[in-house]
């Protein structure tokens, strides 16, 4: 069940595990304690003093893959992907781009692959007032002791790209925006990264421009194929953008999957209310709907739509065609819907045959998750650690 | 849970508002109770009693003395002090023979030009007619002579400003231990400087310079500790995710995001520089002070005048273009700004070489215009009709004798019968009742201070002196303010007013006050007066005009009348900026009560000018000392919990 997902290959650009960062006055005893651990936030604080904005993450992102973590705010997502690059330092957990381990890194490694591996794109931009757009873009280069003259025709190729040519001499100040958020992102490309965190990126936005902003990071990551990392609050930013998605709630990861996971087969009550309002038949693949044929013949005729097209798509063909429709892989027949088990997800029943089973699946996939950190230490000292999620798992 | 500990907050302000007042004020009470009986048993005098005073004078007159005699022979003098003086001494001859050397039309003339490219064409002309006006009076050389010494003293401090500035905005540590001391520094009157230098390097231009920095710099430290830590977090947080090393960082990006208030910096040590290198012709710094001080010596107001006129000049031409300079900033630098730089250089240099080729660079004796006389005739012609007799008014005289009789001598002599305990158990009262017990255990120990001093009478004559100055200036400048709030058209009025008032350094405002009031304590007071009145207004006109004004539409929309809005909701919400105005107010009127020293103010001030002028330091360093104390006494005592960065006037 590996849809829209990129399938691994090789090592993960970044390996997250037992990741804690707590804040507060001897931060240090908080994840080595079992008994503390286990607090809930509010009597954490009370008890220490101390504020756990991140407590026992694990995940990996993919080499390719748009990784979204979404939670509202306060649930400490934006204080994980600052962990990453070590912006904020963690308290306890490992990190890993591609194998290296981050949090070994002296200043001068730390700065490197700051320079050159991962950029970051900020929820209020983050530009330098007193420089032009292009300037700003080329800034990246500069401070890794790049030439006046190379530096400014890199940043104007980036500034192109993100369709903002002919406004390099501006100041931020004189930018809408969108537009400075264009600037925010090409100033994350100019340095050609290897992963892009993207912190926010568009929430100060209006919506419409959010939207084009949306597209316009779908189009470049269709173009470049670069991996993504991120963060928003967002459901339908992170439905749309993310091959998958960790949800956050209170520090902890409580369910990672594909936008199909979420949305088909919340892990709990939290993660079900969340995604309530979210228009399913746009989001869920006919794999959920669908039943085994009943006869050869059902097998064998009729029209066909391919297994990762949405819920939405299949009642089109359903409704033009009047009858049930097949469901095909390469030409082999895997099952068929009809318009009452399309009507049936849209209604938000749970769907009776092949459905059913994922939504069990998908259950236990979320619970193991959750149950990550607890298994982890076990795994810490593997040298290659084994992919900590569990989304690769046979349905 | 939440909305139970929010409902509490919500009720509880009234209970809590009163109570804190009663329960500081009973502990006092207890405390004083019990230490009241024994001190008035044991010493049981009015004054501070002598069993209690340590004599400082004696040690001072020997340390004082023991400098003079190993000025020339003590390695410490040798090696560093004498490098300093002398290092001093030669900028400031360069830059003076430099200014003399360009001549006047260069000076004008680079000037003009540079004002033209910072601040605009408006000020590029104001800058060369106040040039051309410093010249027609006749004050040419000692304009420039005041001029070297600000640009040596300016750079100086700015140096010392920014270092110190760095140190405290990228280290926190250093920041707690700097601030509270340039705080401090900042609300000390300018007379108390002067003494220390004058003891470590005697009297002459050195000490001027030296007293200037110290005057100057805490401005330019401040601001630039404020401008590295109040730089948005999120743009250094992209600087430093894009891998900058500590230096870039501060270099291309928290320095440049500071750059407004590194800018509002050097406007206000140049003001304050300009401020105190008039003052410190007290001890030798030559120049458009010393002019005003010897005609203020003769009560030649004329003269006084004529050197006057050229500081205020000065002062707002030098505040306009470096406040303009800090306005332009956000603005789209203009195109070709390089040539035109270059172009305004060219022409500044053509005109220079002009002057010199044409040998015209002294100001040509044939142009000055002296207004020393007619002023003079004015002032006699004052004197004469305005002074006293006046039908129904009375004259000017009168009032300020009369104001010396009814208010400041009633005010002094109550303050010094008051018995010592019942002045230290106020002074801890009002500091408690308005800050913390802190700033309270800060303003009763320096009152103290000063009885230990044994300079209490002295001090309690000064307080008067302030304490009537105060209460004149709170009446006026609140008053003023809200009618400056209530109507925008006296607040139009009323601005370009302030803003000239508040670029003036204190010193010249002794001129016109002499003038009108002859010398004495009143005139002092008068000045104290003009002196803090632009701060108050100004104030409080601010601090009304911020109120919510959501608030205010409730008001009116319930029916209250324009004089219920104003009791009812701004003066209540206006609280902590009146609060400021009074400590600012306090403030500036000390500063220029000890000043008045000069015009007959006497008291502590007095006291420093005569233990400069007969070389009896010990006398001079003790004023200087309780000057300290009451500096501080007062600014805690008026001091809100929150003290706001202000501008150095």
């Amino acid at each position: 069940m590996t849809t829209t997902a990129t399938p691994a290959t090789g090592t993960p650009v970044f390996a997250v595990d037992g990741l804690w960062k707590v804040f507060g006055p001897k931060a240090d005893r908080v994840p080595g304690d079992p008994a503390l651990a286990a607090l809930d936030p509010a009597e954490l604080r009370s008890r220490t003093g101390c504020t756990a904005a991140v407590r026992d993450v694990g995940f990996d992102v993919r080499k390719g893959e748009v990784f979204v973590v979404m939670g509202l705010s306060g649930s400490g997502k934006s204080t994980l992907v600052r962990c990453l690059t070590r912006l904020i330092e963690p308290t306890a957990g490992t990190i890993a781009i591609d194998g290296e381990d981050v949090r070994a890194m002296d200043g001068a490694r730390l700065r490197a692959l700051r320079r050159h591996r991962a950029a970051m794109v900020f929820q209020h931009f983050g530009l330098l007032p007193h420089r032009t757009v292009l300037d700003n873009v080329a800034y990246g280069l500069e401070i890794q002791g790049m030439g006046r003259a190379e530096r400014r025709e890199k940043a104007a190729e980036v500034v192109a790209k993100v369709g903002l040519e002919g406004m390099e001499q501006r100041r931020p100040a004189q930018l809408s925006g969108g537009q400075r958020q264009r600037v925010g992102l090409a100033r994350a490309l100019a340095v050609d990264p290897e992963v892009l965190l993207f912190d926010e990126p568009f929430s100060a936005l209006d919506p419409l421009i959010r939207r084009d902003m949306q597209e316009e990071v779908v189009r470049l990551h269709r173009e470049e194929g670069r991996t993504m990392v991120f963060i928003t609050h967002d459901l339908q930013e992170a439905l749309k953008l993310g091959d998958r998605i960790a949800l956050m709630r209170d520090g902890r990861v409580v369910q990672l999957g594909t936008p199909e996971e979420i949305v088909g087969s919340p892990a709990d009550d939290y993660v079900r209310a969340f995604v309530r309002d979210v228009p399913r038949e746009q989001v869920l693949t006919v794999r959920t709907a669908m039943r085994p044929a009943a006869t050869s013949e059902e097998a064998a005729t009729g029209p066909g739509v391919r297994p990762d097209a949405t819920v939405s798509e299949a009642i089109e063909a359903v409704s033009r065609a009047g009858t049930s429709v097949r469901v095909l892989d390469d030409g082999r027949c895997v099952g068929v819907v009809d318009a009452a088990a399309l009507l049936n997800v849209v209604a938000g029943e749970v769907a009776t045959g092949v459905g059913s089973h994922a939504d069990a699946a998908a259950g236990s996939r979320a619970a193991g998750a959750a149950r990550m950190g607890a298994a982890a230490p076990a795994e810490r000292r593997e040298p290659d650690p084994a992919p900590a999620t569990t989304s690769e798992e046979p349905v | 849970m939440a909305t139970l500990t929010a409902t509490a907050e919500k009720t509880s302000p009234p209970g809590i508002r009163a109570n804190p007042t009663a329960r500081k004020l009973a502990a006092l009470a207890l405390v004083a109770a019990v230490l009241v009986p024994l001190a008035a048993a044991r010493w049981s005098s009015g004054t501070w009693p002598g069993a209690l005073t340590v004599d400082v004078s004696g040690p001072l007159g020997r340390t004082s003395d023991w400098i003079i005699d190993n000025r020339d022979s003590h390695p410490l003098f040798l090696h560093f002090l004498g490098h300093v003086s002398n290092a001093v001494v030669i900028s400031v001859r360069a830059v003076y023979l430099a200014l003399l050397a360009v001549g006047w039309a260069g000076v004008t003339g680079v000037c003009a030009l540079v004002a033209w490219r910072v601040a605009g064409v408006r000020l590029a002309l104001g800058t060369a007619g106040a040039f051309l006006a410093c010249g027609l009076l006749g004050m040419w050389v000692p304009t420039m002579q005041t001029l070297a010494l600000m640009v040596v003293a300016v750079a100086v401090s700015v140096l010392v400003g920014m270092v110190l500035g760095l140190a405290a905005g990228l280290s926190g540590r250093m920041d707690r231990i700097l601030r509270p001391v340039l705080d401090t520094m900042q609300v000390l009157p300018a007379f108390a400087y002067l003494l220390p230098v004058v003891l470590v390097f005697g009297i002459g231009v050195p000490a001027a310079v030296l007293a200037t920095v110290v005057y100057a710099a805490p401005p330019m430290a401040r601001l630039t500790a404020l401008g590295l830590r109040g730089a948005d977090k999120e743009v250094l947080e992209a600087v430093e995710s894009l891998g900058t090393t500590a230096r870039q960082r501060l270099l291309t990006a928290r320095l440049p995001l500071a750059r407004r208030e590194l800018l509002l910096g050097l406007n206000q040590t140049i003001m304050m520089a300009l401020s105190m290198a008039v003052i410190a012709s007290v001890i030798g710094a030559g120049g458009l002070g010393d002019r005003v001080y010897q005609a203020l010596a003769s009560v030649d107001v004329g003269a006084a005048l004529a050197a006057g006129v050229p500081i205020v000049l000065l002062a707002v031409v030098l505040d306009r273009v470096t406040g303009a300079a800090g306005a332009r900033l956000g603005q789209e630098p203009a195109p070709h700004a390089r040539a035109l730089w270059a172009a305004a250089l060219a022409a500044a240099a053509a005109v220079a070489v002009a002057g010199r080729l044409t040998d015209r660079l002294e100001w040509p004796d044939g142009w000055v215009v002296g207004i020393a006389e007619p002023v003079n005739r004015a002032v006699g012609w004052m004197t004469d009709h305005l002074y006293s007799g006046v039908p129904v008014v009375g004259g000017t005289a009168d009032w300020a004798g009369r104001f010396t009789t009814w208010v400041l001598d009633p005010l002094r002599d109550g303050l010094q019968w008051l018995p010592w305990w019942s002045v230290l158990l106020v002074v801890a009262g009002l500091a408690w009742v308005i800050g913390t017990w802190r700033t309270a255990l800060t303003a009763t120990s320096a009152m103290a201070a000063i009885g230990v001093l044994g300079v209490w009478k002295p001090s309690l004559d000064t307080l008067s002196q302030v304490l009537a100055a105060v209460a004149v200036t709170l009446l006026v400048g609140f008053a003023t303010g809200v009618a400056a709030a209530r109507s925008d058209r006296v607040e139009r009025l009323l601005r370009p007013v302030l803003d000239v008032f508040q670029t003036m350094p204190q010193f010249v405002y002794l001129i016109p006050v002499v003038a009108l009031f002859g010398v004495g304590r009143a005139p002092a007071v008068a000045a104290a007066v003009v002196y803090a009145l632009p701060a108050v207004v100004r104030i409080t006109t601010q601090g009304l005009r911020q109120v919510d004004p959501a608030a205010l539409e409730a008001a009116r929309s319930l029916g209250a009348t324009s004089g219920q809005q104003l009791r009812q909701v701004q003066l209540p919400l206006a609280r902590p900026a009146l609060l400021l105005a009074v400590n600012q107010g306090v403030v500036l009127v000390l500063a220029v009560v000890i000043i008045g020293g000069l015009v007959g103010g006497g008291a502590l001030g007095y006291d420093v000018v005569f233990g400069l002028a007969q070389g009896d330091l010990a006398t001079g360093l003790v004023a200087g000392a309780a000057i300290v104390c009451l500096g501080l006494m007062l600014d805690r005592v008026t001091q809100p919990t929150e003290r706001r960065a202000r501008k150095g006037a």
